[in-house]
């Protein structure tokens, strides 16, 4: 067997460390963020019933972080009565998607094509955002269910982007950017974002900018508007175990400087 | 001519898309969704195909000569089983393709996206060293972005907010920047090399 | 007047003019450095550490007869510069390897990406005299999916121990897993990538790594080309002129708060 090394005693700790708080089922309330109030208060601040694209940009694995962020935006947005649009631009964004859509609009017994829409998958994201900005229509002729667009109610009055109010991309990568890039910069778009941890200042500056309308991030984001719509999550749940093991990670840092020190002082003495 | 018909092409369409992308009429918009949307997806269809083909090949060759070989087969046969499944019985709601993907890819995926949280564990504790005054700079910052993002179950004082907010809105803003800028313009001007055929090694051929 | 008359006539998007005007700036500088300035200057850029170890990093492999990884990352796909720096430093690589004969492992997410890096080492490897030393089934396309992509180079990495690790191109969450693996198997790594997150990863985790621009850099400073390293003198000169813009642009905000000239 192999000798055990320090980083096996890290993995170890992490692990059990992690599991055991995961079972324990407390939620702290968290600091509301600016950014995550700013996100809550473009929304609220819709006019009832406004058309929202809502993008779903993330892949599979990140689905744990971006899952309780998706739910809660959706939740808020039917609160508001608003109108969705949804799609995707990675083909795991597909499924996912469409079972986000599914499950929060029965929770607000909402309709399907009359209140919200999905129209599944389109390759080659960034001809598909050009392509949006033209026709949404001839962009997705049919839906992910396979009705036609031009059937769809919702679709009657949704031509392109002017006829949408702006677009919420969930994205773990950077096809935010992608949205940016060629929906706002060409056709005018406002984009919002909701984006991985690790994204977050990745973002930071578009956000500063205004070239990013609002955003939230991470599961800490998801926690703080979970906390904002007065709705339970995973979110809020899984804060504890995020809180304790960044923790881990500080003293595991302070483990390490001071072990280089110590071995510093040691080869000086000698 | 190998060589000389690939470098017009991508010279007159990459100028095309440059002009077009400035134009406003219904025509030239026309002609650039017409581009961007038509021929690029038929570019990624066959790409699609190549890669699969490759796929295969590569993977029965190894599996023959006996290298790898569980890894391999359970790689090519989750290959040929999603169109299967796909094919027999769609996509859409509670497909046995659906299952598979929520059940199998999901958690696959799942699990190798949370290797991120060990290995960073086991970074941090290799990497932030305070070997010098910019390192220990490095570490403090590090330190408060990490605590500011764990929120301390909702105790944490409103200056450590603020000053990690700060933080995150100024230097660490200001650093990002300027490497940004650095790669737009690199991208720019490599960009600008393959559209004037000053860059040919994409050809595979003599730089 | 004139851009009133341009805007009028239904074709220009004069929304778009700045950045046009921006273009035809960066076009000009870029054209003027290459083919004015080239023929009377030779163009110099400074030692990059991570560019000239390449040469270390081969012989290492070679010394240890142990393959050499290269991959692209997951973020970008051909028509994306990054990764065409990347291909770029690639037949550098590739000649170099040809010439020790040493095993050149490339995994990639993208089929088309496949394809180029196959024509890309086989150019390489018949440049340096050795095209029998070629071998197609090293350059593989493994999975178009990130963490598919991710798990695949690190089950190569964990079972091939390359001495050499190459990570250069757009790299996106799965960066730390690759580095980290790299590192685990003692192999020596060289990144590069342009997004600003990963580069800290890379930091870390990575002996050398490419910040920045130097990436793009790379073709011009292995191959010395006049015509590349001119290109990179153009983006020296649109940078003085970027600050001088701003340092105008901040003394006209400061000095005539009401002043919108600068911003678009």
């Amino acid at each position: 067997m192999n000798k055990v090394h320090s980083r096996h005693l890290a993995f170890a700790g992490l692990f059990i460390l992690v599991t055991a708080l995961m079972l324990i089922r407390i939620q702290f309330k968290a600091f509301i963020s600016p950014d995550t109030q700013n996100m809550f208060d473009y929304i609220d601040g819709l006019p009832e019933g406004s058309a929202i694209i809502i993008s779903f940009d993330h892949e599979a694995s990140s689905l744990p972080e971006m899952k309780p962020l998706g739910l809660a935006i959706l939740r808020h947005a039917f609160a508001k009565n608003h109108k969705l649009i949804g799609l995707a631009l990675l083909a795991e964004g597909t499924g996912i998607g469409y079972r986000q859509m599914q499950q929060t609009a029965k929770e607000y017994q909402k309709e399907y094509g009359i209140d919200y829409v999905f129209l599944g998958f389109k390759p080659q994201y960034i001809a598909a955002i050009l392509s949006m900005g033209e026709s949404i229509q001839s962009t997705f002729p049919e839906d992910y269910l396979g009705n036609p667009s031009s059937e769809l109610q919702l679709l009657d009055q949704i031509h392109n982007y002017s006829s949408v109010v702006g677009v919420v991309s969930l994205a773990d990568g950077s096809l935010t950017t992608h949205w940016m890039e060629y929906g706002r910069a060409r056709y005018g778009i406002e984009v919002s974002a909701a984006v991985a941890a690790a994204m977050i200042t990745t973002y930071d500056p578009y956000l500063a900018s205004g070239q990013l309308r609002a955003m939230v991030g991470g599961l800490r984001g998801a926690a703080e508007y979970e906390q904002l719509i007065q709705r339970g999550g995973s979110g809020g749940r899984g804060m504890l175990a995020q809180s304790f093991s960044h923790l881990y990670v500080i003293a595991l840092i302070i483990i390490g400087n001071v072990v280089y020190f110590k071995s510093r002082r040691k080869d000086a003495s000698k | 001519m190998v060589r000389l018909f690939p470098q017009v092409l991508c010279a007159a369409f990459g100028t095309t898309l440059f002009i077009l992308y400035f134009l406003k009429h219904s025509s030239a918009k026309s002609l650039y969704l017409t581009i961007t949307n038509d021929y690029w997806q038929i570019i990624f269809a066959f790409t699609l195909i190549v890669g699969v083909i490759s796929f295969l090949k590569v993977n029965f060759n190894k599996i023959i000569r006996g290298e790898d070989r569980p890894y391999l087969l359970v790689g090519v046969l989750g290959m040929i089983a999603m169109p299967v499944l796909a094919f027999m019985w769609g996509i859409k709601g509670d497909s046995p393709f659906m299952w598979v993907f929520e059940n199998v890819q999901v958690p696959m995926q799942a699990t190798v996206f949370s290797l991120l949280a060990f290995f960073v564990a086991s970074a941090s504790l290799r990497g932030f060293r305070a070997r010098s005054v910019p390192a220990a700079i490095l570490l403090i910052s590090a330190l408060i972005a990490l605590i500011s993002r764990s929120d301390v179950l909702g105790y944490l004082p409103q200056p450590v907010h603020e000053f990690s907010d700060w933080f995150r809105s100024f230097p660490s803003m200001a650093a990002r920047r300027a490497i940004l800028i650095g790669i737009g313009l690199g991208s720019l001007t490599t960009s600008l090399r393959v559209i004037l055929g000053i860059e040919r090694t994409w050809l595979g051929k003599e730089r | 007047m004139i851009t009133a008359a341009i805007a009028d006539s239904g074709w220009f998007d004069a929304g778009q003019l700045p950045t046009f005007i921006a273009s035809l700036i960066s076009i000009a500088i870029v054209l003027y450095t290459t083919y004015h300035r080239r023929s009377r200057e030779k163009f110099k850029i400074r030692e990059i550490a991570g560019l000239n170890a390449v040469e270390e990093a081969i012989g290492r492999a070679t010394e240890m007869a142990r393959p050499i990884l290269y991959t692209p990352g997951w973020g970008g796909d051909i028509q994306r510069p990054t990764t065409i720096a990347s291909l770029n430093i690639l037949s550098h690589v590739a000649e170099k390897t040809a010439g020790y004969d040493c095993r050149l492992l490339f995994p990639t997410h993208d089929p088309v990406i496949m394809t180029v890096a196959q024509e890309v080492i086989k150019e390489s490897y018949s440049r340096a005299g050795y095209p029998d030393r070629y071998r197609p089934d090293d350059i593989t396309y493994v999975s178009s999916s990130q963490f598919g992509y991710a798990a695949a180079v690190e089950g190569l990495i964990s079972r091939q121990k390359p001495a050499s690790v190459f990570l250069l191109g757009t790299f996106e969450a799965e960066s730390l897993i690759m580095a980290e693996t790299g590192n685990i198997a003692g192999s020596i790594q060289i990144a590069g990538t342009d997004s600003t997150i990963q580069l800290a990863f890379f930091i870390v985790a990575c002996d050398y790594t490419l910040i920045g621009e130097e990436l793009f850099a790379a073709s011009g400073y292995l191959s010395k080309d006049q015509s590349i390293l001119a290109s990179i003198n153009a983006q020296d000169i649109m940078k003085v002129v970027m600050v001088a813009f701003l340092i105008l642009a901040i003394a006209s905000a400061f000095l005539f708060p009401t002043s919108e000239w600068w911003s678009f």
